[in-house]
């Protein structure tokens, strides 16, 4: 939307060809009227007519053309048509008073209406040079990083003989230049020295950019050389100021996101040291006691006595093994899970596996099976995929009622395996239903005594990391009795293997 | 047996040594992958007790160079969730591993695999396995469960073999491979086919084996 003097430069020449053309036309229909009123006797006319022509080139063009007009009629209209004519000079003194007074109107008229179109065309290039501030800060204001300024402004660019520019900011003692990676001018001359990677040769202009709370860097202008008829440049004063009020806003959302940041990860660390204080204390105190308890009475406790705080000392260790086995975990979904750890798995296999270990664990409950298909393959990791059944079993296991077994089914539709595992225990509150899934939540006091608050998490981050969901719904109304669903997306089954014989 | 244990924590030497010692083992404790190289150069062990992550670097790396030293068997002790460590000690040598922490009945019991391995090596030709409930003769290709013959594919009988001779260790989804398909690299949706297979033949539940265990991401195992 703006004029582009610079990209077509060559466009120029015969613009202003065709421009000096319609002078000359209409020097010489000015000519020619004037002719036509002197031989019809008319000298008045004939003098404004000429007059007219000389001031419609200085509107048109500007005050040297209008001077040129004015002059070169002045010479016209003495040598061609005033009496005598074909030769310079006034032949009474009557005559010379309207001569002179002729030439200095034409002159006059030509200037003053050159002045005007010069003034017009300099209004309309403030304006663009407005308009396109305007028009900057307003896109600006979309800017929410650095580099967004640079890339923001470029994008409007060029304007007049502003072809480019970059911003460095200051970071860190170093500045950076944002937009573009990996330039990092080791000092201010390097900076300033002319660009090197052959982009451009421009000459260029530097600006600090200043803000209210100091420098934030600088801004290189790249300006294309000036060519005739081309106007000044737009105030890059004016744009280095708004880049400035640009990046400073920039730099102030950025501390105010990684404060934000820094305020949610000082939270977590709250929530894993109030966890791990609870969680890794509690089985501690309890080896504690038991060890210390052997070591003293070791000749008066009875040997079942001594059996009990071996278990406990056993089963404590377990549970601190669990703990840091889910802290870890928590790690690794924190950081994100690769894709090449996952493979092809089969659910029913892993399942096989966490049923056998849990079945040692938890002697005294009950597990059913209700197995739609022998074999179900889905990609994860295997090994992960295991916690996350065992983490959910887990907890049914935990929580559901002593006399009812919990059933565990899978089955597959049409694109995912689906894995129930269902309780039929006291359940979760629905105020608790939303939250299960996030971490260190424990839904009601009762879960507080089990718990590290991370199973049913993990069991969500490493299934979302596979591609699949997790939901929890209550079988009743009141919300007793618990299922999980897992559903992970089946992989296209290869084909079978050939069959060989016995 | 004479164990070699490479550990660098104070607390896990000084908790193994005397059990080991009391079930008549003779244990060298060092705490580094230098000292461990040292101890092989200098005298023979049967077995080697190696943790992964020691002062002076992974104890995968002297895997290989232990198995040239000499003929013990290395156990390595690792992380639950490392199965691609497991994974890799096991394909430079080692003949199994044990997650920590462990109790003490599940390394005794790795330890009593490990020497009956050695032992039945010692008498070299050994033709035929043998437990409470399988019999195989490698040569006849005679599977029995309970006393009953099982009809078994080459395939299958071929993989049942390679789980048997490790009996009581991991055998590596690699290793089956190659026994199976002579090839590291095929697919191991076949290896899953296979067995599937052997377990509906041996397993009385074959969705909850008791036989042939996996080893979730390395392997399978079977057990003794």
């Amino acid at each position: 939307m703006f004029e582009t003097f610079t990209k077509h430069e060559r466009s120029i020449a015969p613009n202003m060809l065709a421009s000096v053309a319609i002078n000359i036309l209409i020097f010489v229909l000015a000519a020619a009227g004037t002719y036509l009123a002197q031989s019809l006797d008319r000298p008045i006319t004939a003098v404004l007519i000429f007059l007219m022509g000389v001031i419609a080139i200085g509107a048109r063009s500007g005050v040297y053309s209008g001077v040129v007009a004015a002059l070169t009629a002045s010479f016209v209209y003495n040598f061609f048509l005033s009496e005598p004519v074909f030769m310079f000079g006034v032949s009474t003194a009557d005559e010379i008073v309207p001569l002179i007074a002729f030439n200095v109107s034409a002159i006059a008229a030509g200037a003053l209406a050159g002045r005007l179109a010069d003034s017009a065309k300099a209004a309309r290039a403030a304006e663009r040079r407005s308009r396109f501030l305007l028009q900057v800060s307003g896109e600006l204001q979309q800017a929410i990083s650095a580099s967004d300024v640079a890339e923001i402004t470029r994008r409007l660019l060029p304007l007049e003989r502003l072809v480019d520019l970059e911003i460095y900011i200051h970071r860190d003692g170093s500045l950076l230049r944002s937009g573009k990676e990996g330039h990092l001018p080791d000092t201010l001359t390097a900076l300033l020295a002319d660009d090197t990677s052959g982009e451009t040769t421009s000459p260029f202009q530097a600006h600090v950019l200043n803000a209210s709370n100091g420098e934030h860097g600088i801004v290189k202008f790249f300006v294309a050389p000036k060519q005739r008829g081309d106007s000044d440049l737009p105030d890059l004063q004016a744009l280095a100021n708004l880049l400035a009020l640009a990046v400073d806003r920039c730099l102030l959302l950025e501390k105010a996101a990684e404060a934000a940041a820094m305020q949610r990860s000082e939270e977590l660390k709250t929530a894993i040291l109030s966890s791990v204080s609870h969680d890794l204390r509690t089985p501690l105190t309890a080896i504690e006691a038991a060890a210390t308890s052997l070591r003293l009475f070791r000749s008066t406790l009875s040997d079942a006595q001594k059996d009990t705080m071996l278990d406990t000392i056993s089963e404590q260790c377990s549970r601190l093994n669990r703990y840091t086995a889910n802290l870890l975990d928590m790690g690794r979904i924190q950081s994100g899970i690769s894709e090449t750890l996952l493979r092809e798995v089969d659910v029913v296999e892993i399942l096989g596996v966490v049923l056998s270990s849990a079945r040692q664990l938890f002697p005294d409950s009950a597990i059913t099976k209700d197995l739609m298909t022998p074999s179900t393959i889905v990609r994860a990791n295997p090994a992960m995929l295991e916690q996350v059944i065992f983490n959910v079993l887990e907890n049914a296991l935990l929580h559901g009622a002593s006399d009812e077994p919990v059933l565990v089914r899978i089955s597959e539709n049409a694109e995912a395996a689906v894995l129930e595992i269902t309780d039929s225990g006291p359940g979760i509150p629905p105020a608790d239903m939303a939250h299960i899934f996030e971490r260190f939540y424990r839904a009601g006091d009762r879960f507080h005594r089990h718990g590290s608050g991370l199973g049913l998490y993990i069991a969500k981050g490493f299934v979302d990391a596979f591609g699949g969901s997790i939901s929890a719904r209550s079988l009743t109304e009141t919300g007793s009795g618990t299922r999980i669903t897992i559903a992970l997306p089946l992989v296209a089954s290869a084909a079978e293997p050939e069959q060989d014989t016995p | 047996m004479k164990i070699l244990i490479v550990d660098d924590e104070p607390a896990i030497i000084g908790a193994l040594t005397p059990v080991l010692s009391a079930q008549g083992h003779d244990v060298s404790p060092v705490e580094t992958l230098h000292q461990a190289l040292a101890a092989a150069k200098n005298s023979e062990f049967d077995l080697v007790l190696l943790d992964l992550g020691l002062p002076d670097g992974d104890g995968i790396e002297i895997i290989a160079k232990l198995r040239e030293l000499t003929g013990a068997n290395i156990i390595v002790l690792s992380a639950r969730h490392l199965e691609q460590d497991k994974i890799r000690a096991l394909d430079e040598g080692a003949d199994d591993y044990v997650n920590k922490p462990f109790g003490i009945g599940e390394l005794l019991a790795r330890l009593r695999v490990a020497q009956r391995r050695r032992e039945v090596a010692d008498g070299s030709l050994n033709d035929e396995f043998v437990s409470d409930q399988l019999y195989v003769h490698f040569r006849r290709h005679e599977v029995r469960l309970l006393g009953d013959e099982v009809k078994l594919s080459p395939k299958e009988f071929a993989l049942l073999e390679v789980l048997c001779r490790n009996a009581g260790q991991v055998a590596t989804q690699r290793k089956l491979l190659i026994a199976g398909w002579n090839d590291p690299h095929a697919d191991g949706q076949y290896l899953r086919s296979y067995i599937a297979l052997l377990r509906q033949k041996l397993e009385y539940d074959p969705s909850e084996p008791e036989l042939i265990l996996t080893e979730p991401g390395v392997g399978y195992r079977l057990s003794v």
